[in-house]
């Protein structure tokens, strides 16, 4: 049972951390375990690409929007889907850095044109069930999945005004979507993302450049970090984020203009490029 | 190959326009030719946090004189006062790590103490015009020091669920030091006033060491450099402001003793100040 403790003119409740400091490195690694609780660890994340899908219009976007339709009919799988946001995010982050806007304002922007995104997809699937879920409604997933709806999540991450000051030269804020949709599965606990791009997978250099590019099948974590490609489909990031990450086990790379490529990634195929986190023991 | 795909359906993008630099080139800095100017959004407001479990914890006695001179200042400065969690928060994120959540779960947890504590503050300060605000009401802050207001909010930033899990620790890394930093260098403002318990930095816990020294001045590198194992600011704080291009001062100072805040406002350099470089 927890007490009130209040003989240092301080009033205390008695616990583990009582009149301790959250920063004393020994005080806080007792708050570290081997283990952690999995809040939704049956679920998929499923991200689909901004530039690499939006920004192809129709041709591309149409497609994809019967796949998930058909996969969401077969109620095989409860899956969370996230949204790019394009041509017009990288559009404010020039007009905005242009006008020295600081990096915390800069990230306050962007959101809005994903989120632009996520109402375009769920106007093209509330007839197949989905919707966009607000940050506010956070816990109302396992409403929607048990329901058998399709949630469209918000991809940028909430930093907003509060965006840390950049390691790089650059002002451009560092926590993007592909960081956010992440940091959203790890956090419930899921096992797998799947991100949907114009590319076949991953590449050890962008293949739009070099024509001698190679597609990466199969890795894991440990090897793409030992030598990583300059040029990367996804945010380095969320590599970086993954190494202290407990739940995200799989990511998988998969080309979203080739029908059905989504479908198989899903039932677990090894389509596109598939990422493993090394298990590390204890 | 996606060839095909991309033929039939090419990616729409936007044009650059001239005279203003393209995405590349805002991406890649300097490097690239970009000259970002950075505009100080706020300069004058003072940032300053309310220590949870140094002042909040101790209730009336060590609170109304901090509120008293908060109060007798607000006509002079633009005050946004930003404020800590405590011994509840800490009874929270031990809780929390005893049933293994994870980081964000704990930051979202942890969110609600300094929640509380703005609201109490809010409270006692309603009669000078305090008001309590939520992160979204950033942008109405002209607005409240335009009509006089004290705006009072958490010091915690809005990460919440999207907290990233740190290494041998459960407790998120941005709490409500690192809040208040940025929401000091968004605005532009030079400080970051901390009013805690101590009268600043000292080279051990002045609570557990009574020979420990106080340091009045150092920089952030020289601070890192000691390696101490325990920081009167979050660590995070410290990172960022190495990176600082707005905020790149934090002052400590000692709420317990009459006069400090209303000195620091002032500009004066009481307590500790860490500095950038």
């Amino acid at each position: 049972m927890s007490k009130l403790v209040s003989d240092d003119g301080r009033t205390h409740i008695t616990s583990s951390l009582m009149r301790e400091s959250l920063v004393d490195r020994k005080v806080i690694a007792k708050t570290n375990s081997a283990e952690e609780f999995s809040i939704m660890p049956d679920v998929t994340l499923v991200s689909i690409g901004g530039q690499s899908i939006f920004d192809r219009g129709k041709a591309a976007v149409l497609p994809l929007v019967t796949e998930l339709a058909a996969i969401r009919e077969s109620r095989k799988y409860k899956m969370v889907i996230g949204v790019g946001g394009g041509a017009r995010v990288r559009h404010t982050i020039a007009i905005a850095l242009d006008l020295g806007l600081p990096t915390g304002g800069v990230a306050q922007l962007v959101g809005a044109m994903e989120e632009a995104n996520a109402v375009f997809l769920n106007a093209l699937m509330a007839k197949h069930g989905s919707i966009v879920m607000q940050r506010e409604h956070f816990w109302e997933l396992p409403l929607y999945l048990e329901s058998g709806m399709l949630p469209i999540v918000i991809s940028t991450p909430p930093y907003h005004f509060w965006e840390p000051p950049p390691v790089e030269d650059s002002p451009l804020p560092t926590h993007g979507s592909d960081f956010g949709l992440f940091i959203h599965a790890e956090v419930l606990g899921m096992k797998r993302i799947i991100f949907v791009k114009d590319e076949d997978g991953l590449y050890d250099k962008d293949p739009k450049k070099h024509s001698d590019a190679r597609l990466i099948k199969k890795t894991t974590l440990g090897r793409l970090q030992a030598e990583m490609p300059e040029e990367l489909i996804l945010d380095p990031l969320l590599f970086k984020s993954w190494q202290n990450a407990r739940h995200v086990e799989r990511i998988q790379i998969v080309n979203g203009l080739r029908p059905g490529e989504l479908t198989r990634a899903l039932a677990g195929e090894d389509v596109g490029t598939v990422i493993m986190k090394e298990k590390i023991d204890g | 190959m996606g060839e095909q795909g991309s033929e039939q359906s090419p990616r729409k993008g936007i044009a650059n326009l001239p005279g203003v630099a393209s995405f590349e080139q805002a991406s890649q800095g300097k490097g690239a030719g970009f000259d970002y100017r950075p505009v100080a959004l706020m300069p004058d407001v003072k940032v300053l946090k309310i220590g949870g479990q140094s002042l909040l914890d101790r209730g009336r006695k060590a609170l109304f004189p901090v509120l008293d001179e908060i109060a007798a200042a607000k006509d002079k400065h633009k005050l946004l006062v930003c404020c800590g969690g405590g011994t509840r928060a800490r009874h929270i994120y031990s809780v929390a790590s005893d049933l293994e959540l994870p980081t964000g779960v704990l930051a979202a947890l942890g969110g609600y103490v300094p929640r509380q504590n703005a609201r109490m503050l809010q409270m006692l300060l309603a009669k000078h015009g305090g008001i309590f605000m939520l992160h979204d009401d950033f942008e109405k802050l002209p607005l409240y020091f335009r009509l006089g207001c004290i705006p009072i909010m958490t010091g915690m930033p809005p990460f919440g669920y999207w907290e990233k899990p740190a290494e041998n620790s459960r407790i998120p890394q941005n709490r409500t030091d690192a809040g208040v930093f940025l929401s000091a260098e968004v605005l532009g403002a030079k400080r970051a006033i901390f009013v805690k318990d101590e009268d600043g930095l000292y080279d051990d816990d002045p609570k557990k060491n009574k020979n420990a020294k106080l340091i009045p001045r150092i920089t952030a590198k020289e601070l890192l450099a000691l390696d101490l194992p325990d920081l009167i600011v979050e660590r995070v704080v410290i990172e960022y402001l190495q990176r600082a291009r707005f905020c790149t001062e934090l002052q400590i100072i000692n709420g317990l003793t009459p006069g400090m805040l209303t000195r620091a406002l002032e500009g004066e350099d009481v307590g500790t100040i860490i500095s950038k470089a």
